[in-house]
Parts: structure tokens; C-alpha cells; sequence
């Protein structure tokens, strides 16, 4: 009863979008429906809530409140569409519609239904991508998001319906009774969520969509879209541990080399978002080989690193925009020195870049903790690849500020604003939950 | 859409003899029924004004009444002469390669797009889905399973592959059509209840992009990109060409599952593979199809104006039941 309450408040909310006049009326009913939710009961070991066709666990409660939190704000951040009048009305329904999807993947009982939204919600986001992006490479982009993803999730199903024809049940509760250790199978259900996590080698869609996005289709992709990869391992895991167990070096090492290599490849980009897009992949290699681990540890260091990370990285791609709408232009060498025209901007470019590279009092630390203990319980040679890899984390945080924030200013600046409240608001919004979490982190990792 | 009352005539007949072909007792008035079929279709397509209409009729009418005298010899030898009724038969794989012939399968499908390209949309929309029903139907009381599961996988590769190099839509429709085959062939060797699933699906979703062209009066690629096309006409040409692509959440996803299920049930793994992979090389030529629909602002020609034949009314509803079928399938159950 209670999860479907929450259904139809988003459903309903569609009307509301083709009216006039209701853009921030909209925002306003998804922090009202963030504040209804996080006042669910939440016991942690088992499901609750259960009703009809949904369930909340633990993990599906810290991410569904993450995505409504990041719908709100990209809805908060997409001022300018509203502004010029640019189909703002049909951009709230591909908001609302995107959400529903994604409330709807982390909680249904039903394995299918599961692949049904996730699939599902592809569509609202190459809409976002090819509809409200600014360049022409947005074709390429939103072609390489759609093939990379579906290439990789159309196994998934046959998978699952293998799955179905075996065990008769769908109910994710129950495929915690069975073992389903046959290699083809294993491979075909990772796989997908391995092209979604990213993991290193099948991460080239990444950079192109991140970078060809409009700013909430960034936010919702380094939010929450790749936290699906992660959400789906979490829960397919359960029956193919033997497997895994026997494979999964293989994952942990192509995702904590091609990490290391990605953290590198940060170094030499020119284009903010770019940059902002690696450092995605580079924290998503981490969270890969924690889940791929199997130990309590790992699993509670991926899963805060994924809530923190979507917090953090969708801050940075907010700023960028900041910096986009007005310099209108996304490469390093002309956004330098901004520290003289955006001061306020400049703490908060601080502010998340600090917590990008894991320092305290930031999730982002804890989760990197928990992954460093748990990839060193695996096996002691992981240290170097770990050091490494926030070494340079860290390398290409303080990079990005430094370059934006220090030196002397493009000569070609005119006038702009400094920063208006909307602005910092959003800023504000991603940076509390972040640094604040920490001070209560039990209900996002205790799980038992 | 056609005033002309001999045009009705000839659709009634040609109505009536699918009928006569489904339905008949004997293997003699299967054929029967398949050379009323090809005399009926014949004046519906010809235009004795149009060269290329012409040349189009004459082309159906060489290569289905070559597979039509085919089929009518192999049926003769086979349960006539010899009165063998041994699937594994070349002769049955004669039989069955006749039958493919008629509905444009792989690998005799080289006339398919040719005669397409000839054909205006109403007409397209005959060949495509009803000229099918009674090959297919026939198909299933006789099939070498072996052989049609090699078929398949020819449909499939050539459909998607082909249609990589078009830029003409009725070529595109064709090629995604021979795709479709392959995927109604596996569905009469499980049931005719699936294959009727599937088919009225699949007429559904290809009668809605048909009488979208039709209004638009689109022949290629290239006039979807130079038209001021009205933000809902785009929507519209977006949810049915991603719908036939089979994604969720849109009807077309429906079929395509159901017809996993039993491929994997019946154990087919590397077909539901290449049946997968193919989807997905067509639903790249699909997006190249509608970028201009996907975006918001593109270079738009303000002098070149859509002028629509009829309202839009009814291919809007059309369009709501692509997205919305999925639910409402479940309302079946009241």
C-alpha cells in the first residue's frame, strides 16, 4: 500500500506538467513526495512494504530516495529551459516519466518487471539526450548510450526467462533459495550490468553521453542510471556465488586496472565534463570490484560509494553547466580564473571537488574506506592498483579546481552573473546530504 | 480511399480466397486458393497509367505464379504420385521452399523490395500483412523443421543487413518486413495461436507507420529531414518505429518476449542469439530513420509545409495504445 501510494502521486503528477504555469509547482510536489517517502518504516533484514507487485529493502529505499532527490533537482537546475520557453512542458513529463521508471525498477518483486523498467527507462533518457542537448554530436551519443546498453542487457533477458523456465518464480525474495551456477548464464546476467556500471572496457558510451547531455540529463545519468548496474549485481549475485566466486578476479582486475588507466586519462582532458565523466568511470571501477568481492564490507563500501558518488558527481556537472551558461563553452582553457568573477561558486567547486576525492568528512570516504578494506581482504597486491587509483583521484580533483578556479581569466569574458540563489540552492542541496550523511550512516550500512 | 467500386471487388475476392486457402480440405484447394489470390491482387496493383506500375505487376504476377505452379507440382508428386508423407523429404523442402517464395522470405526474397518500391503505401500495406496470412497458414499444416529453422536464421540476417543501405522508406518497411518473417516463422512451428499474436501485433504496429507515410505522402529518408513537421506528428513517428523495434516499454516489446519464452523453452540458445543480435542492427536503421523526430531543434526549412490529407485523430489514439498497451494487457484479466 504504501509504495503504491507513491506510484500514483508521480502519475498523477503528469497532468500537472501540461498545465501553465507549473514548472516549479512540480518541483516543489517531488520534495514534497522525497519528504512523504523518507518517512517509510525501514527495517533493515528483510522486505517490507510489500504490497501487490512491490517491495523496499534497504538498498532499494537509499536509491529511490536518491532518484527523486536528483529529479527534483535536475527540475531545479533546467531553469533556462523554462526561461526560453524551449518544450518545457514535454521536459517535466520526460522528468516524471524517467522517475516513475526508475521508482519502478527498484521496486518491483518481479525479476521481469525488473528488466522491463530498466530498459524503459533508456527512453526518457536518450529523449533528454538528442532532445534538449546542445550539440550536433548528441546523435552519436545517444546511438552509442541506446546500442552499448541494450547490447548488453538483451542476454539479461534471456537469462531471466531462462531463469523462469527453471525455477517457475520470479520473486526476487525467493531466488535467494536456488543456486544457478552455470557459466553461460552467469556471464549473460552481469554482462549488462557491467556495460551499465561502466566497467573498463565497454565504458565508451559514457563519456560521449555524459559530455552531449543537457545538465539534467547528466545529473540523472551519473545519479542514478549507472546505480542501476550496481543495484542489479547486488541483487543477481545472490544465486550465482559459486560462480562468481570461481570468476571474479576477472571483473576486479579489468575494472581496478582500467580504473587506474581512466584516473589517468583524466589528466589530459580539455573538456570539463569530460573530465568530470571519467572520474565517474574511475569511481565506478571501484565500486565493481567491492561488489564483485562478496564480503559484507564490500557490498556496504560499494553501495555508499554509489550514493555519494551520484550526489557528488551530479554537483559537478551542475557547476559545469553554471559555468556553460555563461561562458558557453565547456573547455578548460577558457573557464580559468573564475575565482575572480564567482567566488561563491568557487567554495562550492571546492566543496564537491573535496568530496570527489574522498576526503572527510565526506560519504565518498567512508565508502572508499570500506572498498580499500575490503579489495585488500581479497588479496594484498590490490593495495598498489588502490593507492593508485585515489592517489590520483585525488590528482585530478584538486587539477580540475585549480585550473578552473586559479590564474588569469579568459580576456574574452564580457559580464555575468554571479550566481543566483536557484543556483546555490541546488549547490547547497547536493553538498548536505554528502557531507552530512556521515554523521548517520547506519541505515545505509548496517544491513544486519 | 479508393472510389473506384472494381477495386472493391477485387478486395473482396481477394479476401475470400485466403479464406478458401485456409480452409480447404484438400492440398488442390490450397492452390486454388493461392492463384485466386494472385488474380485478384494483380488489378488492385496495376495502373494502366503508371509505367512502373505496370512493370511492378508484371513482376508480382512472373514470381507468384512461378512459385504458385511450384508448389502445385511438388503437392501433385509428393501426395499424388508417390503418396509419401515423409517430412524429410527434398520435395517437402520443395513444398515448403514454394511457400516462402510466395510471402517473400528469405532466401527468395530478391523481389520483395523491388516490387515494394513499385507499390504505393495502401498497396504495400496489402503485400505486407494480408498477402502473408495464407502462406504462412499453409506453412504450418506441412514444414521440414530443420529447413525452416535455417530460413530463420537467413530472415533474420539478410532482413537486418539489407536494410543498412537504404534510404528509400518502402525499402526499409520491406527489409524490417523479411526480419519479421523470421520471426512468424518460429511462431507457426510452435502454435498458429501465437503466430495470430504475433501477426496481429505486427499488422497493427505496420498499419500505423503506413497511414502515417501515407498521410505525410513520405517515399524516402530524406523528406523526413527537410519537412516543418508538426511536434506531435514527430512524437507519433518516434513511439511506432521504436515500438516495431521491440522496446520496452512499448507494445512491440510484448511479441518479441512471448516468442523468447518459447525459444527458450524449447531450447534454441544460439537462435535466440542471433534473433536478438538482428534486432538490434534493425533498430539502428530505425533511429536513423527518426533523428529529426528525436530533436527539438534541428535545421528546419520554414517554407516547406506539411499539408495533411485527414485529421489525426485516430493515429493519436493509435499511438496511445503503443504506450499504454503493455498496462493495459493487464486489464484482461477483469
Amino acid at each position: 500500500m504504501m509504495m503504491m501510494k507513491f506510484l500514483f502521486m508521480m502519475i498523477f503528477m503528469i497532468p500537472l506538467c501540461f498545465m501553465k504555469n507549473m514548472f516549479w509547482l512540480v518541483q516543489m510536489m517531488l520534495f514534497f513526495m522525497m519528504f512523504l517517502f523518507m518517512n517509510l518504516n525501514l527495517n533493515i533484514m528483510c522486505f517490507f512494504n510489500m504490497s501487490y507487485m512491490f517491495y523496499c529493502d534497504i538498498i532499494s529505499f537509499g536509491l529511490i530516495l536518491l532518484s527523486i532527490w536528483i529529479c527534483s533537482l535536475m527540475i531545479m537546475a533546467s531553469e533556462s529551459l523554462f526561461k526560453l520557453n524551449f518544450y518545457f512542458n514535454f521536459f517535466l513529463f520526460n522528468v516524471i516519466f524517467l522517475l516513475i521508471m526508475l521508482y519502478l525498477t527498484f521496486s518491483v518483486l518481479n525479476l521481469l518487471l525488473f528488466y522491463f523498467f530498466f530498459e524503459a527507462s533508456l527512453i526518457p533518457t536518450l529523449l533528454l539526450i538528442i532532445g534538449w542537448g546542445y550539440q550536433p554530436e548528441r546523435i552519436q551519443a545517444g546511438m552509442y548510450l541506446l546500442f552499448y546498453t541494450l547490447f548488453g542487457s538483451l542476454p539479461l533477458l534471456m537469462g531471466i526467462i531462462y531463469i523462469f523456465n527453471d525455477l517457475n518464480t520470479m520473486t526476487i525474495y525467493f531466488l535467494k533459495f536456488f543456486n544457478m551456477n552455470m557459466y553461460l548464464l552467469y556471464i549473460s546476467m552481469i554482462f549488462a550490468f557491467l556495460v551499465k556500471m561502466p566497467m573498463y572496457f565497454v565504458h565508451l558510451w559514457l563519456p560521449k553521453a555524459h559530455v552531449e547531455a543537457p545538465v539534467s540529463g547528466s545529473m540523472i545519468l551519473a545519479g542514478i542510471m549507472l546505480k542501476l548496474g550496481g543495484y542489479g549485481l547486488l541483487r543477481v549475485m545472490i544465486f550465482l556465488q559459486e560462480v562468481n566466486l570461481k570468476l571474479n578476479y576477472i571483473w576486479i582486475i579489468i575494472s581496478l586496472v582500467g580504473g587506474l588507466f581512466i584516473s589517468m586519462k583524466c589528466f589530459c582532458q580539455v573538456d570539463m565534463k569530460s573530465l568530470i565523466a571519467y572520474s565517474s568511470v574511475a569511481h565506478m571501477s571501484m565500486v565493481i570490484g567491492g561488489i564483485m568481492v562478496m564480503n559484507y564490507w564490500g557490498f556496504i563500501g560499494s553501495y555508499i560509494l554509489m550514493i555519494s558518488h551520484g550526489l557528488c558527481s551530479s554537483g559537478m556537472f551542475c557547476l559545469a553547466n553554471i559555468n556553460y551558461e555563461r561562458l558557453h563553452s565547456r573547455s578548460l582553457y577558457i573557464n580559468s580564473g573564475m575565482m575572480n568573477f564567482m567566488p561563491s561558486m568557487s567554495l562550492w567547486w571546492f566543496l564537491l571537488l573535496s568530496s570527489n576525492m574522498a576526503a572527510p568528512p565526506s560519504l565518498n570516504l567512508l565508502g572508499e574506506i570500506s572498498l580499500i578494506n575490503s579489495l585488500v581482504s581479497w588479496s594484498n597486491i590490490s593495495m598498489i592498483l588502490l593507492m593508485m587509483i585515489s592517489f590520483f583521484s585525488a590528482g585530478y580533483s584538486l587539477y580540475l579546481y585549480s585550473y578552473i578556479q586559479h590564474g588569469k581569466y579568459f580576456q574574452g569574458l564580457y559580464s555575468f552573473y554571479v550566481g543566483s540563489s536557484r543556483e546555490y540552492l541546488l549547490l547547497f542541496l547536493h553538498w548536505f546530504p554528502l557531507n552530512m550523511m556521515i554523521l548517520k550512516v547506519d541505515f545505509i550500512s548496517i544491513w544486519f | 480511399m479508393n472510389n473506384n467500386s472494381n477495386k472493391m471487388f477485387f478486395l473482396f475476392i481477394l479476401f475470400f480466397s485466403t479464406l478458401i486457402s485456409i480452409s480447404s480440405n484438400s492440398w488442390f484447394g490450397c492452390w486454388i486458393g493461392l492463384e485466386i489470390n494472385l488474380l485478384s491482387f494483380i488489378p488492385l496493383i496495376s495502373n494502366s497509367k503508371n509505367l512502373l506500375s505496370v512493370e511492378t505487376s508484371l513482376k508480382y504476377f512472373l514470381t507468384q505464379s512461378l512459385a504458385s505452379i511450384n508448389f502445385l507440382f511438388m503437392i501433385l508428386i509428393k501426395f499424388s504420385l508417390l503418396k509419401n508423407f515423409n517430412m524429410n523429404n527434398i520435395i517437402s523442402i520443395m513444398m515448403n521452399s514454394s511457400l516462402l517464395m510466395k510471402m517473400g522470405s528469405a532466401p527468395f526474397h530478391f523481389w520483395f523490395p523491388n516490387i515494394v518500391e513499385g507499390l504505393s503505401w495502401m498497396n504495400n500495406f496489402m503485400l505486407m500483412t494480408w498477402q502473408k496470412i495464407s502462406p504462412m497458414i499453409l506453412l504450418s499444416y506441412y514444414f521440414n523443421k530443420n529447413f525452416l529453422i535455417f530460413m530463420i536464421i537467413t530472415n533474420l540476417i539478410i532482413g537486418s543487413l539489407g536494410g543498412l543501405n537504404q534510404t528509400s522508406l518502402r525499402k526499409l518497411l520491406a527489409f524490417s518486413s523479411i526480419n519479421n518473417l523470421g520471426w512468424m516463422i518460429f511462431s507457426i512451428m510452435i502454435s498458429e495461436n501465437l503466430w495470430l499474436f504475433y501477426f496481429l501485433i505486427y499488422s497493427m504496429m505496420i498499419s500505423m507507420m503506413i497511414s502515417l507515410f501515407f498521410l505525410m505522402n513520405m517515399y524516402f529518408m530524406n523528406q523526413l529531414f527537410i519537412n516543418n513537421m508538426n511536434f506531435f506528428i514527430k512524437l507519433n513517428l518516434l513511439i511506432n518505429f521504436l515500438s516495431l523495434g521491440g522496446l520496452p516499454p512499448f507494445m512491440g516489446f510484448m511479441p518479441k518476449w512471448i516468442i523468447i519464452n518459447f525459444l527458450l523453452i524449447n531450447k534454441f540458445y544460439f537462435l535466440t542469439f542471433i534473433f536478438m543480435m538482428t534486432s538490434l542492427i534493425i533498430i539502428y536503421y530505425y533511429i536513423r530513420i527518426i533523428y529529426s523526430s528525436f530533436m527539438f531543434n534541428y535545421f528546419k526549412m520554414k517554407w516547406v509545409n506539411l499539408l495533411m490529407k485527414n485529421n489525426m485523430s485516430l493515429i493519436n489514439l493509435s499511438s496511445f495504445i503503443s504506450i499504454s498497451s503493455m498496462i493495459l494487457s493487464t486489464f484482461i484479466f477483469m
